[in-house]
């Protein structure tokens, strides 16, 4: 029994080799093992929250800034179940995550003990994988594989739930190098004679549109897309996971797509003759509505990853499946050969530049009137950060509005909860990627709903000295259903006034943290420097009118080109 | 619509079954049957799925199974070129009159008699899916007192290339 490494220093000893220095979590009963063990321990550190879903949430973010995985850990019971709207998050937007559950000992599953959950039976279907460790002797491996499937093919999260006795439990089995699953072998290598037919014909192509996904960030291929956007003349247009997978001061960016997108991009996707779809899903806030006439007249090339997504909601004339930065890099290859490609794309080219110049000039020059908009201080935002800031949402119209109008020049610093829409996200998210990237700004655009959802974490963020800055659009509201409520229900603002509760800056100071109330425009900048000079994680309580919309959007049914709201954009 | 037969090849790992039927019912895919049984590899069972759908729907659930972690190969059996096997055994009411005359249905469908008592029959039948189906109506008309099925398992039949030409 005394043989060995005791389950918890096969975790420490796994985390390391897995080159894992942060742990978000919560402890508890089932988890004092582990917790024990990271006592004394520097190389891997324990950043303990207040919510577990602040965990989860703060590993996410950690992910999407950095690339690695991000490693949270909760206790077994009802800490194991605050991690699931997080799990499902990161799932969804296939981020890399591993997250250790602690669980009753392996003779209690199945007595209905205290603080049992059937974590493996609840997670199974809201993570990529998901393990229950019975034996300390299948540990190491277990781990090893977790953090191979979290973070190879299409990335996602990974449960691994642990037993107290197998955590306490002493083994002499110790997994070293790669872990194989007969069934789990990712092809990330894209087929040669598919991307030949896919690159002649977007060679032939007079008006070719490329749509990126998030998928071009998780490969670290946007260097590379930017390049081949250049060889074909093509716009390219993101999808809300894409953004900042090109400059978006690139003449050749057209911003993001779909429901809350731009005008412009989304008319383009209906009009080019080539769609070079990579990396993305086709998810309904990106397509609309009316699939059968989604880019009628284009030849549809999609690439993906993950195979099953490929003729899954849009049936595609080209799919292939590979990793999108061999698939863009081959691309390139077999493209360079041919020299006139980009003089035949010259009047789609203009094109694709002169909305890029309109939108560039609408959401970057000042507003006459002095009204505090959430277009005001987010174009103050833009001009205020530096080029290695990273910007977190929350969600609703304040997401919108950051997906607008803040101009992302670099992949991985723009993070926001795309599939699962999850309120609350920002915040956290924002915590675990100043962690990840310490010497970066990092400003979370907030709803004052989403904050409230998670601002415990101002707790975290003070004890483990995390200064990011919470920027809260304050409209009293939860702006985006009453936005529906106004444009579709009639006005009946049933269950969304929220009101003047709290009162932010207090709220802040309560927490030793920096809090300010901008009333004016012409504060905004002064209480941004005052927030990040604070050196203290920081509340800026930005009041905005209640009834502000964003606009333009595809209304509920609507076609991609069917924008409403479109009274500002000068092209339409 | 046509009715496709999917073998599966899948380690077992607790839960791995659950994994298979929470994945179908999550992307709202019908089975018609599923039966689960030992392979001839070591640690590995295989899964026989019968299910209906267009052409899009069942590349859909390959792919989807393919995606799963303990599935090793899924492989899509053609009914051409398959044996399809299907066991039902089934307990039809029969009396003094018409006890004759079950027996010789059965014998015409090549189902043995399992046992019998004086008021039932019960009559085993190792088919095709399909001639199990016509058999039940059949018995039918005589009153079924029981009636189990396990469900479809199939292997393919290895086609012989034929040599020279
Ligand atoms: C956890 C969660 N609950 C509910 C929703 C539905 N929802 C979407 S946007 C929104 C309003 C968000 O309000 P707020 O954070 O104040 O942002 P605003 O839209 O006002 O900018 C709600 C309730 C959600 N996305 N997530
Ligand atoms: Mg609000």
């Amino acid at each position: 029994m005394n043989e060995g490494l005791k389950g918890t220093e096969i975790v420490v000893k796994c985390l390391k080799e897995e080159n894992i220095k942060h742990i978000f979590g919560f402890p508890g009963g089932s988890l004092i093992p582990l917790y024990n063990e990271l006592y004394e321990e520097t190389d891997v550190r324990n950043i303990l929250v207040r919510h577990e879903q602040g965990a989860v949430h703060a590993a996410d973010g950690y992910a999407r800034a950095s690339g690695n995985t991000g490693v949270c850990m909760a206790t077994s019971g009802p800490g194991a179940t605050n991690l699931i709207t997080g799990l499902l998050n990161a799932t969804m937007d296939s981020i890399p995550l591993v997250a250790f559950t602690g669980q009753v000992p392996t003779s209690a599953i199945g007595t209905d003990a205290f603080q049992e959950a059937d974590t493996f039976g609840i997670t199974m279907p809201i993570t990529k994988h998901n393990f229950l460790v019975k034996s300390t002797d299948r540990l190491s491996w277990t781990i090893k594989g977790a953090f191979k499937i979290a973070n190879t093919g299409r990335k996602g999260a990974v449960v691994i739930d642990l037993p107290n006795d197998v955590q306490q439990a002493a083994s002499k089995e110790y997994h070293h190098g790669e872990v194989k699953f007969a069934g789990y072998n990712p092809n990330i290598v894209p087929n040669p004679l598919q991307l030949k037919r896919i690159a002649q014909k977007l060679i032939e192509a007079e008006r070719p549109l490329i749509l990126a996904g998030g998928g071009i960030i998780h490969a670290n291929a946007s260097e590379d897309l930017r390049l081949l956007a250049e060889y074909l003349g093509a716009g390219v247009a993101t999808t809300l996971m894409g953004k900042g997978a090109i400059p978006e001061n690139h003449p050749l960016s057209l911003g993001m797509v779909g429901m809350h997108g731009r005008l412009g991009a989304n008319k383009m996707i209906n009009s080019c003759d080539a769609l070079l779809v990579i990396g993305c899903r086709f998810s309904d806030r990106t397509t609309g509505w009316g699939l059968e006439s989604f880019a009628p007249e284009a030849i549809k090339i999609h690439c993906d990853i993950d195979s099953s997504e490929l003729n899954k909601n849009i049936p595609v004339d080209f799919p292939l499946v590979g990793d999108a930065s061999l698939v863009i890099r081959n691309l390139i290859k077999f493209i360079k050969k041919y020299e006139d490609v980009k003089k035949e794309t010259n009047i789609w080219r203009k094109r694709v530049n002169q909305l890029h110049g309109m939108c560039e000039e609408c959401e970057t020059t000042k507003h006459k009137e002095d009204k505090l908009t959430p277009e005001v201080i987010i174009k103050t935002i833009n001009n205020f950060l530096d080029e290695n800031a990273i910007v977190t949402t929350e969600v609703g119209q304040n997401q919108m509005f950051a997906a607008h109008y803040y101009i992302t020049k670099k992949p991985r610093q723009f993070i926001s909860s795309g599939g699962l829409g999850t309120m609350g996200f920002g915040f956290p998210a924002a915590i675990g990627a100043k962690v990840a990237k310490p010497d970066n700004q990092v400003l979370d655009i907030a709803g004052d709903g989403s904050f409230l959802m998670v601002c415990q974490e101002l707790a975290t963020a003070v004890a483990e000295d995390i200064p990011v800055v919470v920027a809260v659009l304050n409209n009293s509201f939860l702006g985006m259903v009453r936005q529906w409520q106004e444009l579709f229900w009639d006005k009946r603002y049933s269950g969304t006034k929220l009101g003047t509760i709290p009162d932010f800056v207090k709220l802040a100071e309560s927490f030793g943290a920096y809090g300010e109330r901008v009333e004016n425009v012409g504060d905004v900048e002064k209480a941004l420097k005052n927030a990040f000079d604070s050196g203290v994680v920081s509340v800026l309580d930005f009041k905005i009118e209640s009834e502000t919309n964003i606009l333009p959007m595809i209304p509920p049914g609507g076609r991609v080109d069917e924008m409403i709201g479109v009274g500002r954009c000068q092209h339409r | 619509m046509s009715t496709q037969i999917i073998s599966v090849l899948v380690e077992d790992e607790a839960g791995s079954l659950t994994r298979m039927s929470g994945m179908f019912s999550r992307r709202g895919i019908n089975i018609h049957s599923l039966t689960v049984s030992p392979s001839e590899k070591e640690g590995m069972s295989r899964m026989t799925i019968i299910t209906t759908g267009d052409k899009r729907e069942i590349e859909r659930i390959e792919k989807q199974l393919n995606k799963i972690i303990e599935v090793v190969k899924v492989n899509m059996l053609d009914k051409n070129t398959s044996v399809v096997r299907d066991l039902c055994l089934l307990k039809v009411y029969a009396d003094k009159e018409n006890r004759a005359e079950i027996i010789e249905i059965a014998n015409a469908f090549k189902s043995n008699i399992v046992d019998i008592s004086i008021r039932t029959i019960t009559l085993e039948i190792s088919a095709d899916p399909l001639d199990i189906d016509r058999f039940v109506e059949t018995m039918k008309n005589y009153g079924i007192k029981e009636l189990f099925r396990t469900g479809v398992t199939a292997i393919s039949r290895d086609i012989e290339k034929k040599s020279g030409g």
